[in-house]
């Protein structure tokens, strides 16, 4: 921006007048910071407040309101000015109602936070959206099953036209073999007929869904908007532009076959619960040594699942598929005898009552752990409520549920080398995400927990050919915030690839997944960005003259926004950014750099603050909260009226990863006597927004240990903590018990200097 | 389906006895509502005097425990308080199917010491014979029941007490007390029976 002209509006309502004198911030504004335009209001988001605020800005006076009043996350409509930019100093959540009101203390953090608006406002600059024409609405879906063929008409539903690509020679998936599925109805008893034949009919039917079977993904390149994929069938291999893409590939049976102990092999007679699918769908189960129908079966849950030495997750349908066909058993032969083995029976909302149905129709639940299936179908459980081993003897057919593995790999493609052109050692698709003090995390190496098989979309990205797992080989998924979303934008899964669900959860994951996809086709052709940034129009500037090449930001950006060419120097892919700036927080020289968040801004704001002088017996702690989880419980301590420590100095940042560790030696060298990072939790379980930004922060104040040791400073005095957004009652204690420590080493001694 | 008698239940665990139990034992098709809350051996006021409490009975029998269930004390020393039957929140009638797998218990041969057994059956002669319970004569054919030397041990042991009850007239001597019509309740009994035999699964008791 070439000509700023801040102006500095203070609010005296909610408190605010009470607690602190606005009248010396607007001296001080006016005053020291010279800021020509400065105003006291008492009630300054209401009519005549704004009003206040926009005369000054169609005056032509004011182009960067700062508005010394509420958080930035409240109030934002009324403080949302055309032609200005606006700055938030935050003298409500963080001062008035945090800090006993009329003490020197809080007049001097509210003064802090004055400055520091005036500092920001100075190096802030509107950012321009880079918008690019011609980019691609069409969505393609990868996987013709019960998932991808909901996504193909959700998709169409909303406007877009559709490629579904489904490998095998017919759309319907693992859904088109079963016989019936699990109630979605009320009222939840009995197995409803499948639809996935209608759900085909009305994708063949629809004109805006083209249909590709026999089909796989050769490569995916591009971004969200401009993705181009090289399609590969018997024919031969074709280019297409598509502006998003859902995964819906789902899963696969676990191999049986590693199921020896539970008599799988030993006997014909010892069955999965997808072939005894597959009987019921053809004429009605069978026993497979003597054709005849079996009249006492019992189900083992949970084979191979829930096992450290198999699956050790829960696939969650197991339970509910195995009532459906031992209800299915029942309703054929209402003589036969079904026992149901489990260990917990997970049959969670409506599906109570189709257990319950099960139980009335006389099927048998046992609970316990099945530990053996001889080979004359003795089932030998240990029963839990018993306390005791139980052979059951007897049995004509034994029933594996065996668990779901994602298709979060293609198992017909070779398993890619790892690292080979793409350089992906990098970044491992299931690479552990560092937590705070926690050295070791037990995440097994790729290959052991990834799916076997290769790349399902093979992409051309500068992180690798793999879509990034988590631990137990599904798709990377924020669980709690973004469940749709993976770590390359504009790629999205749904269904099983994602977690274990059944044909009624993935329908609605299908949806989400691609309201998703639309998003991002929307944002790309706005030059916006997607979730969590939505509507930011910044993104990375580098400034190539003093780039070392280092590829420190291609290696850390946790969504592959950033490639490199062939000289090696850095090339960002602007849509699938999603600004988070852990580039920025990366770049060793600084030359990253978003308009309107940039280092030197952070350090202009650091560097507002007033030091008191070693006399002063005053502290000065800086704290960087992340913006997402951090800066919001902050906010709440202040709302619940818990207290803040008056001695700190908080700057809210988009995320931890996008702290440059200048700033921590910078506030060292200008007097402050510790620094705090707040983020979020970090690891297998993070709760990162940007899923690796707070595991990078905590790498990286590893290292700034060894800076604090070169100026003579005691290691604990920079550190970095994990807070959720629940944790408002204890931040203000955490904050407390850091100052403690740091009153344990006394001043820092650069004060003055 | 038909009962079968104790001597073919060959094997500790018979997978055909939860099954056996749903086609034979009165309410016997509810037992796998249950889903083994506990509420039933929690509420059970004598559940200390019992070897196995209602909901380990119902998982034996889940388990095919066959010879365990009949000859268990929990069958025998329930009191029909109902206490499980109205707390069952899947709406079980345990008490019901407790009785009845007593019954069938003596029916199938087990249980052939169990006091409570002998003491049933005492208690049931005298009700069908006078209409009334006399503690003579039921005590005396219980006592008797379990041999000559049970009989004179138990007859001396409470010979006190029974002095005090004739003392304070809580127990007559002379003739048993009958009702008056006793061919009244016998027609009111052979319909009960007829009742049970028709609608009931198995045998009568």
């Amino acid at each position: 921006m070439s000509d700023r002209k801040p102006g500095v509006y203070i609010c005296k309502g909610c408190g605010i007048g009470e607690a602190v004198d606005t009248g010396a911030l607007e001296a001080l504004a006016s005053g020291d910071l010279k800021v020509p335009v400065c105003r006291q209001h008492d009630f300054l988001c209401g009519a005549d407040g704004v009003a206040t605020i926009e005369k000054d800005i169609a005056a032509g006076a004011v182009n960067q309101p700062i508005i010394a009043a509420c958080s930035q996350r409240v109030m934002t409509d009324q403080f949302n000015f055309d032609g200005a930019q606006t700055v938030r100093a935050n003298l409500r959540e963080w001062v008035a109602w945090a800090m006993p009101a009329g003490e020197e203390d809080t007049q001097m953090a509210a003064a802090d936070q004055v400055r520091m608006g005036v500092a920001q406002a100075g190096k802030m600059d509107v950012p321009e959206a880079r918008v690019e024409e011609g980019l691609s609405t069409r969505i393609m879906v990868v996987g013709g099953g019960s998932t991808g063929l909901n996504a193909a008409l959700e998709a169409a539903a909303t406007g877009h036209d559709v490629l579904l690509v489904e490998k095998t020679g017919k759309l319907g998936g693992w859904g088109a073999q079963w016989s019936k599925r699990m109630p979605h109805r009320p009222p939840y008893r009995d197995p409803q007929d499948n639809n996935v034949s209608s759900l085909i009919k009305a994708v063949q039917g629809n004109s805006a869904i083209t249909v590709m079977t026999d089909t796989t993904v050769a490569e995916t390149d591009g971004m969200p908007g401009r993705f181009s994929v090289k399609l590969a069938n018997g024919a031969g291999e074709k280019q297409e532009a598509v502006g998003a893409i859902v995964v819906a590939t789902g899963w696969r049976p676990y191999d049986a076959t590693k199921l020896g102990h539970l008599g799988y092999g030993a006997s014909p007679d010892v069955v999965t619960g997808v072939e005894l699918e597959g009987m019921l769908a053809n004429g009605g189960v069978k026993r497979k040594s003597d054709g005849a129908a079996p009249k006492t079966v019992a189900f083992a849950l949970c084979a191979g699942s829930r096992d450290p030495e198999h699956l050790p997750y829960c696939s969650s349908v197991c339970c509910g598929a195995s009532i459906k066909q031992a209800l299915q058993i029942v309703e054929a032969d209402p003589e036969a005898m079904v026992y149901i083995i489990f260990q917990e029976l997970r049959t969670p909302g409506t599906a109570e009552e189709f257990y319950r149905q099960a139980q009335e129709a006389g099927v048998i639940f046992m609970k316990g752990k099945v530990k053996s299936v001889g080979a004359d179908l003795t089932v030998t459980v240990d029963d839990a409520l018993l306390g005791q081993e139980v052979p059951m003897e007897g049995l004509d057919m034994v029933v594996l549920a065996t668990g779901m593995v994602p298709n979060a790999t293609d198992p017909d493609k070779p398993a890619a080398e790892d690292g080979a052109e793409q350089l992906a050692n990098d970044i491992d698709p299931v690479a552990p995400i560092a937590r705070a003090g926690a050295a070791e995390i037990a995440t097994p190496a790729w290959g052991e927990a990834a799916p076997e098989g290769g790349p399902i979309l093979n992409l051309q990205y500068r992180q690798g050919p793999h879509l990034p797992m988590l631990a137990d080989g599904f798709a990377d998924s924020h669980f709690i915030c973004f469940p749709y979303e993976t770590r390359r934008t504009g790629i999205y899964t749904c269904g099983p690839v994602r977690r274990p669900m059944d044909m009624a959860e993935s329908a609605e994951d299908a949806a989400g997944a691609v309201l998703k996809a639309v998003q991002s086709i929307r944002s790309a052709q706005a030059g916006m960005s997607v979730h969590p940034r939505v509507g930011d129009l910044s993104f990375p500037k580098f400034g190539l003259d003093i780039c070392t090449r280092c590829r420190r930001c291609t290696v850390e950006c946790p969504f592959g926004a950033i490639d490199e060419n062939e000289d090696g120097w850095p090339v960002l892919n602007a849509s699938r950014c999603r600004r988070c700036g852990t580039c920025m927080g990366a770049c060793p020289v600084r030359t990253i750099s978003f308009d309107n968040y940039n280092v030197q801004m952070v350090s202009e704001m650091i560097g507002a603050v007033e030091i008191p002088d070693e006399f002063s017996e005053k502290y000065r702690i800086l704290i960087l909260a992340c913006e997402n989880d951090a800066a919001p419980a902050l906010d709440m301590a202040g709302i619940n009226r818990h207290s803040l420590n008056a001695e700190v100095r908080l700057i809210p940042v988009r995320c931890l990863g996008s702290v440059s560790m200048l700033w921590i030696s910078d506030a060292f060298q200008r007097g402050y006597d510790g620094a705090m990072l707040m983020g979020c939790r970090s690891g297998d379980d993070y709760q990162c927004h940007f899923v690796k930004g707070s595991g990078i922060a905590q790498e990286r104040m590893a290292n700034i240990g060894q800076t604090l040791q070169s100026l003579m400073l005691e290691e604990g005095r920079a550190k970095a903590v994990e807070v959720s957004i629940a944790d408002s009652a204890k931040v203000g204690k955490m904050i407390d018990e850091f100052v403690e420590e740091i009153r344990g080493f006394g001043m820092n001694p650069f004060k003055g200097f | 389906m038909t009962i079968a008698p104790p001597e073919q239940a060959a094997r500790k665990y018979d997978l055909g006895f939860a099954r056996w139990v749903r086609g034979n034992v009165v309410n016997g098709e509810k037992m796998s509502l249950c889903m083994q809350c506990g509420m039933c051996s929690g509420s059970c006021p004598i559940g200390t005097e019992m070897d196995h409490g209602p909901r380990k009975l119902f998982m034996m029998i889940r388990a095919g425990m066959k010879d365990e269930v009949f000859n268990s004390t929990t069958i025998w020393n329930c009191t029909s308080c109902y206490n499980c039957t109205v707390r069952c929140p899947r709406g079980i009638p345990v008490t019901s199917i407790i009785q009845d797998l007593a019954a069938k218990a003596v029916e199938m041969g087990y249980a052939k010491d169990a006091q409570n057994a002998r003491f049933a059956k005492a208690f049931w002669w005298s009700a069908v014979k006078f209409g009334r319970t006399d503690e003579r004569l039921v005590t005396t054919k219980y006592y008797y029941s379990g041999g000559l030397v049970d009989f004179f041990k138990k007859g001396l042991g409470n010979l006190k007490i029974a002095m005090g009850m004739v003392k304070t007239k809580r127990m007559h001597i002379g003739m048993p007390h009958k009702i008056k019509d006793t061919k009244g309740l016998r027609a009111i009994l052979a319909k009960a029976a007829e009742i049970d035999a028709r609608e009931s699964k198995g045998g009568a008791q």
